[in-house]
């Protein structure tokens, strides 16, 4: 390497300066949630995989499933989200009260999300649904539905599912932690990240395996 | 950041509002017996939109330095065509021998 080239590396890479602008917290996290984005991008892509090489016609979302319990999910997701953003301002506001506050919120929202995937997930199972298949001679196998069919509903959404789970203990643990005085802004900058990359993920599954038609 | 100074709780507001009547314009869509293409571009296309919202205005991308965003966009976007590149021919050649 020239000395003019180790100079102009040292000026830009040499410490003390960040090339995302950011600090080490949020540049880790953003670089998790790319990699995070990776799996469910691989989980989705097998889903679309499976669909086209279904050798039965994709069944109708609206046959199996209830829609506007589906989208209720979606809009406790969503709202969650918001309160989660006030949260982060408010924090980085210095409103610590209102940021534990707004965290709660979230928190409720998240555990609603929950009950309500249970109650899809119980309901599913009832009617026939295997990680497999359909049961033989169940609900869902006098529809007609492909194998392939429950076993992405259960893959996408227990992911999901199971990121919610992780997202509310990181939560509780902030909430827990700013009524206690001992998480700085940022962290409730990080939780949120989290929570609304959570968000992101189901706006994907939503459309893609609720909404697209068969 | 610049976020607006008089009431920085706003943006969190109109972004959940409008995330809202997006997906209501989504759900609502398949009643209006639109060719079946349309009705996937549509989806699709307002599925992005949602994207870009939440990691815009919730996520903050939109303040973040531009090698932040670069590196989110580009990396899920890249990686997400390639696999649908190699899986598609893939799919194409195993529909091609499935008795129907």
């Amino acid at each position: 390497m020239s000395a003019s080239h180790a100079v102009s590396a040292d000026a830009h890479w040499g410490g003390g300066v960040s090339p995302f602008a950011a600090s080490w917290q949020k540049t880790m996290m953003w670089i998790f949630i790319v990699t995070d984005a990776l799996l469910f991008s691989a989980l989705l892509c097998g889903y679309g995989y499976l669909r086209m090489i279904s050798p039965v016609p994709w069944p109708e979302t609206t046959e199996v499933f209830s829609i506007p319990f589906i989208a209720f999910m979606t809009f406790v997701l969503i709202t969650s989200s918001m309160f989660m953003g006030t949260a982060v301002t408010a924090a980085r506001l210095g409103d610590m009260k209102k940021a534990r506050n707004n965290v709660v919120l979230t928190i409720l929202g998240g555990l609603v999300f929950l009950g309500c995937q249970a109650y899809e997930w119980s309901h599913i199972i009832h009617e026939g649904a295997r990680l497999t298949g359909a049961l033989p001679g169940s609900e869902l196998a006098h529809l007609g539905v492909p194998p392939q069919f429950p076993s992405s509903f259960f893959l996408l959404t227990g992911f999901h599912g199971s990121h919610v789970i992780s997202g509310l203990v990181i939560l509780i643990i902030t909430a827990t932690r700013t009524s206690m005085g001992k998480t700085p802004p940022q962290g409730v900058e990080m939780a949120g990240l989290y929570w609304h990359f959570v968000d992101l993920v189901w706006v994907f599954i939503f459309t893609l395996f609720y909404l697209l038609p068969s | 950041m610049s976020e607006n100074a008089s009431n920085p709780y706003k943006i969190y507001t109109t972004t959940w509002i409008a995330l809202l009547i997006i997906t209501v314009a989504m759900l609502a869509a398949e009643k209006f017996h639109m060719p079946r293409w349309f009705l996937v571009l549509f989806l699709l296309a307002f599925m992005m939109v949602k994207a870009i919202m939440i990691g815009g205005n919730f996520m903050h991308l939109r303040y973040e330095h531009s090698r932040i965003a670069f590196m989110v966009f580009v990396g899920i976007l890249v990686t997400s065509l390639i696999l649908f590149a190699f899986l598609t021919p893939e799919a194409a050649s195993v529909l091609a021998k499935t008795p129907r």
